[in-house]
């Protein structure tokens, strides 16, 4: 028995849609990849002689990390410059910002979820104190952080993972009265902005509206408690 | 092979065929993107239960059981969608866009892609599967089995079922709607 119909078969063949896969998979991709791999050498005492030498992982993904921000710079400076220029709003920027790191990295300078760690890594990197919480308990675990730059400004950058998704969380000094938050779609990522007088706060992310939305709450109670 | 390598040389060549997958058996690209990202990190973990063997059936068979047990947990797949008029319509409409050189046969290879994808998108997940992994990724009857978890004999009898309500659903989209 053959079951093909060969006209039909032509039919759907020539005219039903083919989903590629979206750039930005391949980007979150290599994003888990790396986090998996950050993962892995974070505790390289349980499993010393898994993968070899501790020390030739890492040199090996720092040669990476630096090779891949080179090639990024090189390749990604025209095009950011011409999609991002200085006319455009801060949140679209932001979301570039974010695919961005997502696609070429790096994720994080400094890798830690430890507060006490990130906190002094942005002395003598950006002119301001940043707060950094780590939300791991409630599943917004911090990565670590990196410096990026706005209109020649050094902004803090605190990376959170929310399952298999990327929070990035931009913080500025700003001297203002407190806002509410604020959200807004950006090429499909959700932007959420709020402010409690000392800080601005820009939260990037693939994650639902209603994830940022508690993402937020999470970092106001911290911010109240203290 | 490091988890990087084998990214690149096993899971990346066939991402296409992955979400092309994922995104009919899910309907939903935000689904689609989360099912190959589960997929794909699990196919790394288990990268040496791949001995020599098609990377690619490989791969859409882990997908394939990562949007099934996505559908069960959901508990919306195993039905059916209703067929929307007025969605179709809708889709009609912004599909009917003359866009280039002959804008006529544009819009009637446009209809026939809405049409098609339409009645593909009505029928059950598992002869949706062997639909898309015949007709779209072209696979043996053999890879579809191995990947579908089912004997040859089931993948053929889905394969004709499914195009008997392909064949209906088409017939009734061309003869125009009935008063």
């Amino acid at each position: 028995m053959n079951p093909d119909d060969d006209e039909l078969s032509a039919l759907i063949r020539e005219h039903a849609t083919r989903h590629a896969a979206p750039n930005t998979l391949r980007g979150s991709l290599r994003a888990q990849l790396a986090l998996a791999d950050v993962a892995h050498s974070a505790a390289p005492a349980a499993k010393p002689a898994r993968r070899g030498a501790p020390w030739l992982v890492f040199g090996w993904r720092q040669a990476a990390a630096g090779f891949a921000l080179g090639i990024a710079c090189t390749l990604l400076a025209p095009v950011l410059w011409q999609h991002v220029g200085p006319g455009e709003p801060f949140e679209d920027r932001l979301v570039a910002e974010h695919v961005r790191a997502l696609r070429s990295g790096p994720l994080f300078e400094v890798a830690s979820s430890d507060r006490h760690t990130v906190k002094p890594w942005f002395q003598g990197r950006i002119d301001y104190a940043p707060p950094v919480h780590d939300f791991g308990a409630d599943g917004f675990a911090l990565l670590g952080a990196r410096v990026e730059r706005f209109d020649g400004q050094p902004l803090a950058t605190l990376v959170y993972a929310r399952d298999r998704h990327m929070i990035d969380l931009v913080i500025a000094p700003r001297d203002a009265a407190a806002a509410a938050p604020r959200a807004l779609v950006r090429r499909g990522f959700n932007v959420l902005h709020w402010s409690d007088g000392a800080m601005a706060y820009w939260a990037v992310s693939d994650v639902e509206r209603a994830e940022l939305e508690r993402f937020q709450r999470r970092w106001a109670r911290e911010a109240a408690g203290r | 092979m490091s988890r990087s390598r084998a990214f690149e040389t096993l899971v990346l060549p066939h991402l296409d065929s992955a979400y092309n997958l994922a995104r009919w058996l899910l309907r939903n690209e935000h689904a689609a993107d989360d099912a190959v990202q589960e997929a794909s990190l699990r196919a790394l973990r288990y990268v040496d239960s791949l001995r020599g063997d098609d990377a690619r059936p490989w791969l859409l068979g882990i997908v394939r059981n990562t949007c099934f047990s996505m559908l069960q947990r959901s508990r919306q797949g195993l039905q059916t969608v209703e067929f929307d008029e007025a969605e179709f319509d809708a889709a009609m409409m912004v599909e009917a866009e003359p866009a280039h050189a002959d804008p006529l046969l544009q819009l009637q290879r446009k209809r026939m892609r809405v049409q098609i994808d339409a009645a593909i998108l009505a029928l059950s997940p598992p002869l949706r599967e062997v639909i898309v992994l015949r007709e779209l990724e072209e696979l043996e009857y053999a890879q579809i089995a191995s990947i579908a978890g089912v004997p040859i004999g089931t993948v053929m009898s889905r394969l004709s079922r499914a195009r008997e309500k392909l064949r209906a659903a088409l017939t009734k989209t061309y003869s125009g709607p009935t008063p």
